[in-house]
């Protein structure tokens, strides 16, 4: 099969302008992976300059614990 | 150079509720004192805290803005303050750029647009659809799995050696949707679907085993 690669539109950089704000969680958890992590480039499909941005937000979230640095608990 | 400053800290009011006053007192005096202007004070209020800090479960947020020439050097003044006082538990404080600024006016637009449901119609609802129609088809992957679990659920309940050959059946099925999905797609949304897979299969195996 060949492999069929979805070009996802990422919702960042829906109104021209890169500015991910680190007190929109909800925004921010879905670059996260169950235990955390941010999730990389190479699977949320994120240019350089987005995930820049997106990282500096979910650090800045983090520090304030709006988000967890750890977690086991799902969503 | 002036510039807009957003400064943000968390206040412990386990033991008294009226430290949030005081310390956001404090902390607005101290700025006008050194020479900046406040332009916002805005408590968000009573959260919880995503991990405890100092065994706090709870605190206060508060965020002010305000301006100030970069030569008075007004945030090392005011984290010398927070690193002080006992009662705040983080703190964060940083340069408001140009593109938070017109991030900011854009949200305003449209809560101001979705305030005003009649004429937003138009605007809205082509963003909206699009985004619905992406979700749509990310999660209805997900959404028939879980039907099929809540049925072999209820096969279970009634109890027949015909259960676990259909659990084979559908673990199969499952193992094949899993191949599929991760030659066709590498998304964020099919991980998490991966991921609520697997741990569902472990549950349905743990009762059969002691059944046998």
């Amino acid at each position: 099969m060949a492999k069929l690669r979805k070009k996802r539109i990422s919702r960042l950089s829906e109104n021209g302008i890169l500015f991910v704000d680190f007190r929109d969680t909800k925004l921010l958890v879905r670059y996260l992976n169950e235990q955390g992590k941010i999730i990389p480039m190479r699977t949320s499909g994120n240019t350089v300059q987005q995930q820049r941005e997106l990282s500096k937000a979910i650090k800045r979230a983090r520090h304030l614990a709006l988000l967890p640095y750890i977690s086991d608990i799902q969503r | 150079m002036e510039s807009l400053y957003c400064t943000i800290f968390i206040v412990d009011v386990s033991q008294n509720p009226e430290e949030v006053e005081t310390v956001s007192s404090r902390i607005q005096q101290l700025i006008e004192d050194h020479g900046g202007i406040i332009k916002r004070n805005n408590p968000w209020g009573k959260q919880k805290l995503a991990y405890p800090i100092q065994n706090k479960n709870y605190g206060f947020y508060v965020e002010i803005e305000f301006t100030a020439n970069s030569h008075l050097n007004i945030p090392k003044t005011i984290e010398q303050e927070y690193r002080i006082n006992d009662r705040v538990l983080r703190y964060l404080t940083y340069v408001v750029t140009k593109k938070e600024l017109q991030h900011r006016e854009i949200n305003a637009a449209k809560m101001k647009a979705d305030s005003k449901p009649v004429p937003s119609a138009d605007e809205s609802s082509p963003k909206s659809k699009i985004e619905d129609a992406a979700k749509s088809e990310d999660e209805s992957p997900r959404e028939e799995k879980v039907e099929e679990n809540v049925d072999a659920g209820k096969i279970e309940d009634e109890g027949s050696a015909a259960i676990e050959e259909k659990a084979e059946e559908k673990e199969e099925e499952k193992k094949d949707e899993q191949e599929r999905e991760q030659e066709t797609q590498e998304s964020v949304d099919v991980e998490e679907g991966e991921d609520v897979e697997k741990e569902k299969p472990q549950q349905e195996e743990i009762p059969e085993d002691k059944k046998e």
